[in-house]
């Protein structure tokens, strides 16, 4: 950068040079002038007949930078490399912070942080994450610090929206990651872990896996009734479900358990009570598929009722190895925090735009694109993937 | 000055306490004393601290209302699906609400002045119930798509930077203090908080005292839960689900006392700006979620323990002024 500006100064000092001696040879060669207007340092070196070393060299540096210029045009269009810029306050907003994926996320954008050479982001969030409304204080809380970009894991539906837009009324580029904005208000894109269509697929294979031919009851724990990410995925899994290869899996309930391991559990337990032919609890939260799997061990169950879902290895393994889970699925949190600070941080810095069809390279991460939210009426979105299915042979042990 | 200070302790503390937390957040965040700050500061528990100058009346009385949150999810229920099924006009909608408000503290009224109940128990039934009755209107979905000027109104300032639910709420709580300390249904308040029997046998009608406070709070709870239906633009079950219990503690927080008879409008508005003031600061010094709950947590706890011990302590040790500290505790 600092080579560019210099160079920059010398073509000016030489086309004042250049200007001077085109005055003093007087109109010679109009021809000339007119084929050079486009730029000063062109001028310079055509125009002087008197043509030095140095003036050739400039007119080599000056086609250069002319290149150079119009390559950082087209990246505008093309394909923009995030890169180190200032250092920018930004606040990381989980749904809470007592799950343990979302300081996994945050360790992501602390990553991230570190190689754009911006300062960390504040994590912070509320308590607890049945308390679907916390977040709208960490939200009007950032915008008044004026933070230079949110990122935020929704946990509550359209309610964040009117202070998503607050966010964005003070310029604040918001990018939701995890969970988005249903109605994209306010939100500037969201950073999707894995297409959501995907997730209803995924779900449903492994209920298929796990089932068998014959098929079966199974129901699903989810994390509260609000979140806007766990309620795509299940419409997306009946979605699938509805097809001719998975008539036999009968899902015969829907049940909340707020992200919170104690009433998840209790949930759990209550399904299998109420329905007697139940033989899988599918959970589309890694809160929901431990409490399940854990409810089901303690009462010895694991044989009539398997449990699958989205959970993370380390909770899940011995589960998994114990046949009670036989089946999961889940991205990485940290690469989901990474590319989302990437994203806010190009975003904030005006690297680039939120508009459908900027590509852009996010650090190890590589390069990915904004698009249309298929899964939502209005947004944007970028998706990460992919899926990670485990088992007994790839959970560790 | 002195002789204020002497009948107000409690005030006095909580006065100190909260230039003390305004002192520290200015330090902490510069931001924190714009205008915009401490608007969002009062916005952001605007329903919580609307419906707490109602409940510090029913808890001066000597009755507590555990039902508020729900009723606020109730009405607020009621509101929105009035509007998704389209069946009256909006306007319509919102004052059907309210007299569902109403009659749900009127249900709860009679069976603690007519049935001889206990408030604690009629109003956890209706914590329970209405709380349930906003779920099976709802459902697990949400409404959404209330009319703009709605969504305006809780939303958006109205008058300069305020906010409508910020000038209902000051409204209130002037009034609120008018009514409780000036007039003879304030001293008819405290008296039967003091004591209903003696109250009784001086001519106060208990009875329709308690059933009458009893349906304004629920009532203010109404109107809080559709002022929060405004704020958010939609309405789940879940609305305002336990915001009871931060209703109740910063009513006693403000040194009201929970078996009724004393405490005053000041103390709990001082207790609601401490709250809220060290939440903001908190909040703007980015302390995590965990530790916010448990600052306020720890206040609350002491402000409970406080004026127990104190008073323990006065009995125990008469002389106060001349206590030797050895001599505490044995």
């Amino acid at each position: 950068m600092t080579s560019k500006r210099v160079w920059i100064k010398r073509l000016a000092f030489l086309s004042v040079v250049a200007m001077l001696v085109a005055a003093c040879g007087g109109s010679d060669n109009d021809t000339t002038t007119t084929a050079a207007q486009d730029s000063p340092a062109t001028t310079a070196a055509t125009e002087t007949t008197a043509a030095t070393e140095t003036t050739a060299a400039t007119e080599t540096t000056a086609a250069t930078e002319t290149t150079a210029a119009t390559e950082t045009t087209a990246a505008a269009t093309g394909v923009v490399t995030i890169s180190p810029a200032e250092s920018i306050p930004t606040t990381f907003l989980p749904k809470c912070t007592n799950i343990p994926v979302f300081p996994q996320a945050n360790d992501g954008a602390v990553e991230a942080a570190g190689e754009l050479g911006s300062e960390e982001a504040a994590f912070v969030g509320p308590a607890d994450c049945g308390d679907a409304t916390g977040q709208i204080d960490f939200m009007a809380n950032a915008v008044t610090q004026g933070v230079a970009a949110i990122m935020v894991s929704n946990n509550a539906g359209d309610e964040l929206a009117p202070s998503a837009q607050a966010a964005a009324d003070a310029g604040i580029p918001v990018v939701s990651w995890d969970s988005p904005i249903p109605s994209a208000e306010g939100e500037s894109v969201f950073i999707a872990q894995v297409d959501f269509d995907e997730t209803g697929t995924v779900m449903a294979d492994m209920a298929l896996e796990i089932l068998g031919e014959d098929g079966g009851q199974f129901a699903v724990l989810s994390a509260t009734p609000e979140a806007a990410n766990q309620n795509a995925w299940i419409a997306a899994m009946e979605e699938v479900l509805a097809g001719p290869d998975y008539a036999d899996l009968d899902l015969v309930d829907t049940v909340y358990g707020n992200d919170v391991a104690e009433d998840s559990l209790n949930q759990a337990l209550a399904l299998v009570d109420s329905y007697p032919d139940l033989e899988l609890i599918m959970a589309p939260t890694t809160v929901g598929i431990v409490a399940a799997a854990q409810a089901l061990t303690q009462e010895g169950l694991c044989d009539e009722v398997k449990v699958s879902g989205l959970g993370l290895p380390d909770e899940m393994r011995e589960y998994t190895l114990s046949g009670c889970a036989p089946q999961f699925a889940l991205w990485s949190f940290q690469d989901l925090g990474y590319l989302a600070y990437y994203v806010a941080y190009g975003l904030a810095t005006g690297q680039i735009e939120a508009v459908e069809g900027q590509s852009f390279v996010a650090g190890r991460m590589g390069e990915y694109t904004i698009e249309a939210d298929p899964t939502r009426d209005a947004g944007l979105r970028v998706l990460m993937g992919p899926f990670s299915v485990y088992d007994e042979t790839n959970v560790g042990g | 000055m002195r002789s204020w200070i002497r009948s107000h302790r409690w005030e006095s503390l909580l006065a100190l306490i909260l230039i003390a937390t305004i002192v520290g957040n200015t330090i902490m965040a510069p931001v924190y004393l714009g205008v915009g700050n401490i608007v969002n500061l009062f916005w952001l528990s605007i329903e919580k601290i609307i419906v707490a100058v109602a409940m510090a009346f029913v808890i001066i009385n000597g009755e507590i209302d555990l039902s508020v949150a729900s009723v606020m999810g109730f009405s607020a229920a009621v509101l929105a699906t009035l509007h998704e099924n389209a069946v009256v006009p909006f306007g319509i909608a919102i004052i059907i609400a309210l007299v569902v408000a109403a009659l749900a503290g009127l249900i709860q009224g009679l069976a603690v002045t007519k049935l001889g109940i206990p408030s604690l128990v009629v109003t956890l039934a209706g914590l329970i119930g209405f709380r349930g009755a906003a779920r099976v209107l709802l459902e697990d979905g949400s409404v959404g798509d209330f009319p703009e000027w709605f969504d305006r109104l809780g939303q958006r300032t109205l008058v300069g930077p305020l906010p409508f639910g910020l000038i209902l709420f000051l409204v209130l709580l002037a009034l609120g203090w008018f009514v409780l300390e000036r007039t003879a249904f304030g001293r008819k308040v405290y008296v039967t908080g003091n004591n209903p029997a003696v109250a009784k046998y001086s001519g106060i009608n208990v009875e329709w005292l308690k059933l009458r406070l009893l349906v304004m709070s629920a009532v203010v709870a109404g109107v809080a839960g559709i002022l929060f239906a405004a704020r958010l633009g939609s309405v789940r079950g879940s609305l305002a689900e336990f915001y009871e219990l931060d209703i109740i503690t910063m009513v006693l927080l403000g040194g009201v006392s929970i078996f009724g008879g004393s405490g005053s409008m000041l103390g709990v508005a001082l207790a609601m700006f401490t709250v809220l003031n060290i939440r903001n600061g908190m909040g703007l010094a980015n302390v995590d979620g965990i530790i916010q709950t448990g600052v306020v947590g720890t206040l609350l706890i002491g402000s409970a323990l406080v004026p127990n011990v104190i008073q323990r302590f006065r009995v125990r040790f008469p002389t106060v002024g001349r206590y030797e500290p050895d001599a505490a505790e044995p």
